[in-house]
């Protein structure tokens, strides 16, 4: 039995439909008219314990409505959620200790009060020993620097302060899953750094994690599995590796050279290989299928024909993929 | 492992609801001032107007009666004030009741509990100004034993009572978005049917009889009546016992319209 289970999964929002302006709002209170809104479409979604899963997606795709439903703070408008074999629904209290939740833009800690006074109250809340207690805030402080945060109040936090305080807040009951929504939004990159290395050690200890981010380098080297999720339906789900070797397949080698070799020159050296002119004449780039060519053999192509002063490879990124999904450009076969 | 939560969890709701009180001591202790001055302004006309304690009375209450009965108005309506509904209805409109939602806890006794820890504050407060105002009009003069016992309990029913009222008319921010229209309506209703404006008595008898057996009584008018002894003996008894039959009932309304409530929800953004 998978950890995490969504059947059929739906969400309907109900939008009164209002013409603009007063004459509309009080139109309105005579003849009501509504427009539903399927946020989330009939998902059929199973993860297994210790899985990262990377759910991705345009804005307003449903994701955060996902993972409201998957935590029981929305209810289905049809379908079925099961954590752990339990319902939401109906068991909202035992759920909610499997599961530690982050939402990047929303903070969980308490506006007035230090956020160790915030860890100490969620402490008592999750029935947490003062032994365990004290381990987890050290292991936080290693990884996360948090006990600079802690006598800072909750109002006053930086947004980096904050993130951390929140995981800290999340992850501070140990639980088997984790939701991870935009969880470095806004981030300055040496946080970021910080935070990602945070949820390798969650993972490798085993918790499950569902992880939505709109910056595809958070999913990069944590997630195994992708999960794409365009107008409340799951468009793609499958292995993260699986597609950028099917669709990221494209490598770019750019070349500066000590003097200029015409491009017919070029092309004939490097068969199998687009080449393309660069910003000055002796730059230009070579882009090849990684699997059928390496950059060393491109290199040892070029080197009769002049000498390189410089050269770096762009590699494919799970970026591009995406992006060529989302303006509809590639369609990747759902599940 | 069922919603075994015990009250560990939620003695730490009301710790950060206290502490987060002392936050706002400023715009509170503002707030309660106002309420204090509206006191001391209502003890004067009621003072003027039932002459001094020489034997002028209306409605059945003379000076000494009615100056006991404002203060335990003021006490009772400084209980539990808007702390409840105000930060519950902003949750529920920002969205930040996710992470409510998200706790193993119960809600409804998770914001109780949050209410019980604000009420230190207020209980100081009320203490402060009452002494007061006991020190510039003299000191009221305590029913007898057992109805003393009767007041004390009804005192600290009210609390859950007055919460729950609160805590029912703040679940229509799930249904609607004007929550200030719903509040107002609630504030003007219990304004007027608990006794807290004018004592009840005062009111057309149909009204009186049916403001005394409602929620609204339990809110202010019966502890107060007690304590004036205008309530006594079995009169009392029942009036506590409806209080307490009331608070059992909406308490458990609030928990059925609870469950309605949150296929209601939505939330928005990330």
């Amino acid at each position: 039995m998978a950890l995490v289970e969504a059947r059929e999964l739906t969400k309907v929002f109900r939008r009164p439909d209002k013409d603009p302006g007063l004459r509309g709002a009080v139109k309105h209170l005579f003849t009501r008219r509504y427009t539903d809104k399927v946020a989330v479409d009939h998902v059929n979604l199973e993860i297994e314990a210790g899985e990262a899963v990377a759910y991705v997606g345009p804005n307003g795709a449903g994701k955060s409505t996902t993972v409201k439903l998957l935590s029981g703070i929305l209810v289905p408008s049809s379908g079925e959620v099961r954590i752990d074999g339990l319902s939401p629904r109906k068991d909202r209290m035992a759920v909610a200790h499997r599961i530690g939740v982050l939402f990047g833009q929303r903070t969980q800690l308490w506006w007035d009060l230090p956020v160790s006074e915030s860890l100490a109250v969620l402490r008592d809340i999750y029935g947490i020993d003062h032994g365990t207690y004290k381990r987890r805030l050290a292991r936080f402080d290693e990884v996360l620097g948090l006990d600079e945060v802690l006598p800072v109040l909750g109002r006053k936090l930086s947004l980096g302060q904050r993130m951390r305080a929140d995981l800290a807040a999340a992850l501070l009951h140990a639980p088997p899953v984790v939701y991870l929504d935009e969880p470095t939004i806004g981030l300055d990159l040496a946080v970021k750094d910080r935070v990602r290395e945070f949820f390798r050690t969650v993972r490798d200890e085993g918790t499950t994690v569902m992880l939505t981010s709109h910056d595809l380098g958070d999913i990069e080297g944590f997630c195994r599995r992708l999960v794409i999720i365009d107008s409340g339906r799951i468009i793609f789900d499958g292995d993260l590796e699986a597609v950028k070797d099917a669709f990221a397949r494209e490598r770019i080698l750019n070349v500066e050279t000590e003097s200029v070799v015409p491009l017919e020159r070029l092309r004939d050296a490097l068969p199998g290989a687009a080449v393309e002119p660069g910003e000055t004449p002796t730059q230009f780039a070579v882009r090849f299928d990684r699997f059928a060519m390496t950059a060393g053999q491109a290199v040892t192509a070029l080197a009769p024909l002049t000498n390189l002063v410089d050269f770096h490879v762009d590699e494919p990124s799970i970026e591009d993929v995406i992006r060529r999904v989302y303006s509809g450009e590639l369609e990747l076969d759902a599940v | 492992m069922k919603g075994l939560t015990g009250y560990r969890a939620y003695r730490a709701h009301a710790r950060a609801a206290a502490l987060s009180a002392l936050a706002y001591r400023g715009s509170f202790l503002l707030a309660l001032g106002g309420v204090a001055f509206q006191l001391i302004a209502l003890l004067a006309v009621w003072r003027v107007l039932l002459g001094n304690g020489d034997a002028g009375s209306i409605g059945g209450f003379d000076w000494p009666h009615m100056r006991s009965y404002l203060l335990v108005a003021f006490a009772t309506g400084a209980l539990v004030g808007g702390f409840v509904d105000f930060r519950m209805s902003h949750r529920i409109r920002s969205g930040l009741v996710s992470l409510d939602l998200v706790k193993p806890v119960d809600y409804q006794r998770a914001r109780l509990w949050e209410c019980i820890g604000g009420v230190w504050i207020e209980a100081v407060v009320i203490v402060a100004v009452a002494g007061l105002a006991v020190l510039f009009t003299g000191p009221p003069q305590l029913p007898a034993a057992p109805e003393f016992g009767l007041f004390a309990v009804s005192m600290v029913a009210l609390v859950p009572l007055k919460f729950v009222v609160s805590y029912l008319t703040t679940l229509a921010c799930f249904w609607t978005e004007n929550f200030v229209g719903v509040l107002w309506a609630r504030q003007a209703l219990t304004g007027l049917l608990s006794g807290a404006l004018v004592p009840l008595a005062f009111f057309p008898g149909w009204l009186a009889t049916a403001a005394q057996w409602s929620p609204f009584a339990g809110l202010t008018s019966t502890p107060a009546l007690i304590f004036i002894g205008q309530a006594t003996g079995r009169h009392a008894l029942l009036l506590v016992a409806a209080q307490l039959g009331w608070l059992t009932l909406l308490w458990f309304a609030a928990r059925a319209l609870f469950d309605r409530a949150l296929r209601r929800l939505t939330v928005h953004g990330g």
